[in-house]
């Protein structure tokens, strides 16, 4: 069997963690108070890994995980301690169980609350846990409190702190592996997406509440395993062990501090807090004045964190090695769009002629508070065409998209894809169906890199568990590598390589716009809605669109609906125009019939056309 | 029950006072402050040195309290909030926990673990209503509410500046736009719940009885739960909803208390917080905001 240079690395480190705290224990190097301070610092560490996995990674923020912690410390308590006196690893995957479960069930109306709405729940949620389970005196002892014991393996036991430190560094391990896991897959890449923005996340194809719901899954059951772990360490745990104020305020600060998504930035953070107050006793008292301040300080030098800080610093650090930056020209024109077979693994479609109706929309309306977005709007798009949306600003057209992407669902009317109505299906499931959408404002996840786009593009047709993502199977690795090569070769055949590992966001607007498109066009979908592709492009790129558009209807044979301001673009590559204006369709027809339209030369000019 | 419901509508006007410091921060940073309850706290301490130790007349150590709290909200708002503009709010409001704990630090480095206590402003039993005698401080307390609310909405919707600093919270790009200057508005945002903070403690130690580091927490939470009833953003709500929480609290208190059970009233007011957040995220008395 031929193990993997990561697999081998981790074996050793296993081994290292495993061998080492009871070799120098033995030696005398290593006392006992040591030994316990070293396990707090590692169970802060696994802690504040589970919450960056919420908040770092699917950008979820809680202020209430030590409740997890908590759940997790009870539950290997009573089962190990009292009751069926379970094995410890029993008792720790109970902790995980438990924590998962209690996660689901504040994920689940969390799905409903963004922001600063999501954070306060979160506390309250904390706060329940506080004062109702962890209180209940016949259940967890109360203030009372349990005593954990440490776990013991036939005639071997863990008593010594030494060893058991050695347990819990081989967990912590264990942990960061899976965190690895996860950030190099696509349940990591899910993740951030939905950190940048829901609805750019959704026009990937992803299922926003799902990779939420596993975020806070996750996060909860790893974080019950740390709360486990520190039980059996300090082998006492009581109602207020894991209190708002002591454990989860703390562990927010860790991965703030650290960086959100940074893993080593958070290890870091970990370490130093559970440290800093034993390093500043010398100055007593002080340590109460000085953690705060210095925390005050790193947030307002580096607000995105110091594992951001050290990241940006190391890139620009490359930079300058690199010697200068590579830009290119700004008149760049708009290179050979990417010709990519159609995956396998997207449910079959029916073939069908050029002309039958692809995209069929009746009477639709929709109304925001006392706004009339649309009004009663009907629109059909034959397959193999190209079909302009045109109307002043506010016309509606924007929203007209938001509803046949599935971001908007109307009040009445519907929508059908080659004959299926899909009025009532979400977002993520329409991209499956064909869908694929570009936006005003760029649908990429801009703080990824290019390559990270074209991979998440092809969100779909990753076809692996959540639990390979985890674990690594042989199956998710293939099919990353599978899609990484799809990615390579659009890229490549964009002319994109110098920018594959380049942040979206540092790219500018037009080569923004020729990776969404390439994104938008790698899943292969039969109907493509563009809106405004030539907004802030330069004359020489909007030229060539004109030519990209036609080939995306004559070479790659898409279907398109393009919502445009440039009227000689639309005029020129358009076989049927539909014109918007209050929400209502003004006309419809060829594109010589709008071009003469007197109404729709009112709409646009606000002229008394002349009789 | 109606002594029950007088004592919760007392209690509820502290938290309504400190629920409006949490509002009015939340206007001018978008973020929340969680060190709202401890910067009354220390002003706690404050008043306790001035009239304690130095023997001077209760008002006059309640005025220098509220002047350093306000001040202590201002100096946080110039060296910490201001320059974080660009951050993510999440980053603020993890200065804000900064706050908290060197507060903590600050009274725990000073004056210790050990509890202390403050005399109440005015003594005697207050008038009786429903054969129940309400305390002067509480009665005390609930004018306090009425009119620093009052004045609140009348300097906020009469005056340009009070204008400047709704709008500010609407748009800020727009209000600076308009003129207004916008480090002013945070500035007055912070020394007003400062000094509102540093209000709402004085006026509910004489029902705690002491006060210790750290004891503010539990009321924040009340607190917070009262500016999400008004939306995070009504004035008016976060003032009505200080006293439902109050009176929530004094009747689940009241009613369901048992030695197994001691946090049931937390438990009670959490509900409330996540109940409203579900079915009303923009509050009961908050406004849909497009």
């Amino acid at each position: 069997m031929r193990i993997s240079p990561r697999a081998r690395k981790a074996l050793f480190l296993a081994l290292l963690f495993a061998a080492l705290p009871p070799l120098l224990n033995r030696m005398g190097v290593l006392s006992p108070t040591r030994s316990i301070q070293l396990g707090v610092a590692v169970c802060t560490a696994a802690a504040a890994l589970s919450l960056n996995v919420l908040m770092g990674y699917a950008g979820q923020i809680s202020l209430g995980h030590g409740a997890f912690l908590g759940i997790g410390a009870f539950t290997s308590g009573l089962l190990t301690a009292k009751g069926p006196q379970v094995p410890f690893f029993v008792g720790l995957a109970a902790a995980a169980v438990l924590g998962g479960a209690f996660a689901f069930l504040l994920g689940l109306p969390s799905l409903r609350l963004r922001g600063l709405y999501l954070t306060i729940a979160t506390v309250g949620f904390a706060f329940m846990m506080q004062e109702s389970l962890f209180k209940w005196r016949t259940l967890t002892g109360g203030s009372a409190g349990l005593e954990l014991p440490r776990p013991r393996a036939g005639t071997f036991s863990f008593i010594n702190n030494a060893d058991y430190l050695a347990v819990i560094l081989v967990l912590l391990l264990g942990i960061c592996l899976i965190d690895g896991n996860m950030v190099r897959s696509k349940l990591g890449r899910a993740w951030l997406a939905i950190r940048w923005d829901e609805q750019v996340a959704q026009s990937f194809g992803i299922d926003v509440a799902r990779y939420k719901l596993q975020a806070f899954v996750i996060a909860g059951a790893f974080g019950g395993v740390a709360g486990a772990m520190y039980g059996h360490l300090i082998q006492f745990v009581s109602s207020t062990t894991f209190g708002f104020e002591t454990f989860s305020l703390l562990l927010v600060i860790i991965v703030v501090v650290g960086g959100l998504g940074s893993r080593s930035g958070v290890l870091l953070a970990a370490i130093t807090f559970a440290f800093l107050p034993r390093l500043l006793t010398a100055i007593k008292g002080w340590d109460l004045l000085i953690g705060p301040v210095l925390l005050l300080d790193v947030v307002v030098r580096h607000p995105k964190g110091l594992g951001a800080a050290l990241l940006e610093r190391r890139a620009e650090r490359k930079r300058k090695a690199a010697g200068s930056i590579v830009v290119a020209p700004a008149d760049q024109s708009m290179p050979k769009l990417p010709s990519m077979p159609r995956p396998t693994g997207l449910p079959a479609r029916p073939e069908v002629l050029d002309g039958t109706p692809l995209l069929e929309v009746r009477n639709v309306s929709v109304r925001f508070g006392g706004l009339q977005a649309l009004d009663d709007v009907s629109l059909t798009v034959p397959k193999g065409s190209i079909v302009g949306l045109i109307g002043p600003n506010g016309a509606g057209k924007t929203t007209f998209f938001n509803t046949v992407s599935g971001l908007v669902r109307p009040l009445s009317g519907s929508v059908h894809l080659l004959g299926q109505d899909i009025t009532r299906r979400p977002p993520h499931e329409r991209v499956g169906m064909g869908i694929g959408r570009t936006f005003q404002l760029i649908g990429l996840a801009k703080d990824l890199t290019v390559r990270d786009n074209f991979l998440l593009a092809q969100h779909l047709i990753a076809g692996y568990s959540t639990v390979a993502s985890m674990l690594a199977l042989p199956r998710s690795a293939r099919v990353e590598r599978e899609l990484g090569e799809r990615a390579d070769q659009a890229i490549e055949a964009l002319g994109f390589e110098r920018f594959r590992d380049t942040p979206v966001a540092s790219l500018s607007h037009g080569q923004q716009r020729i990776v969404e498109l390439g994104c938008a066009l790698v899943t292969a979908p039969d109907l493509l809605l563009l809106d405004e592709p030539s907004a802030g492009m330069s004359p020489a790129a909007s030229e060539s669109l004109a030519e990209r558009l036609r080939d995306i209807r004559d070479e790659l044979g898409r279907t398109v609906l393009l919502i445009e301001h440039n009227i000689p673009l639309v005029l020129d590559v358009c076989d049927e125009i539909n014109v918007l204006n209050f929400g209502q369709l003004l006309a419809h027809g060829t594109t010589a019939e709008i071009a003469s339209d007197p109404l729709v030369l009112g709409a646009y000019f606000g002229e008394a056309v002349p009789a | 029950m109606g002594e029950t419901i007088v004592i919760g509508l007392a209690n509820g006007g502290i938290y309504g006072l400190l629920a409006l410091g949490i509002v009015l921060v939340y206007k001018g940073s978008r973020t929340l402050n969680f060190a709202q309850g401890e910067m009354g706290n220390l002003g706690l301490y404050i008043a306790w040195v001035v009239i304690e130790q130095w023997h001077m007349p209760w008002l006059v150590g309640a005025a220098v309290a509220i002047v350093a709290i306000a001040a202590l909200g201002g100096v946080f708002e110039r060296l910490v909030v201001r320059r974080m503009l660009d951050a993510p709010r999440l980053t603020v409001t993890v200065a804000t926990i900064g706050l908290l704990l060197f507060i903590t630090g600050l009274e725990l480095k000073i004056w210790g673990v050990s509890p202390r206590i403050l005399e109440s402003p005015i003594q005697g039993l207050g008038p009786k209503v429903f054969n129940f005698f309400i305390g002067p401080t509480r009665i005390l307390s609930l004018v306090a509410l009425l009119l620093a609310g009052l004045a609140l909405a009348v300097f906020l919707r009469r005056t340009d500046f009070g204008l400047g600093v709704l709008a500010a919270s609407q748009d800020p790009t727009a209000t600076r736009l308009m003129g207004v200057p916008l480090g002013r508005v945070s500035s007055f945002t912070w020394i007003a719940a400062g000094a509102l903070g540093a209000l709402a403690a004085l006026l509910i130690e004489p029902t705690i009885g002491v006060f210790a580091p750290g004891v503010m927490t539990t009321l924040f939470v009340r607190a917070l739960a009262a500016a999400l009833l008004g939306g995070l953003t009504s004035l008016s709500g976060a003032f009505a909803g200080g006293l439902a929480i109050g009176v929530i609290e004094s009747v689940v208190g009241d009613r369901f208390v048992d030695a197994t059970f001691p946090g049931i009233t937390t438990v009670a007011i959490m509900c409330v917080i996540v109940g409203v957040l579900l079915v009303r995220p923009q509050g009961i008395f908050g406004k849909v905001r497009a």
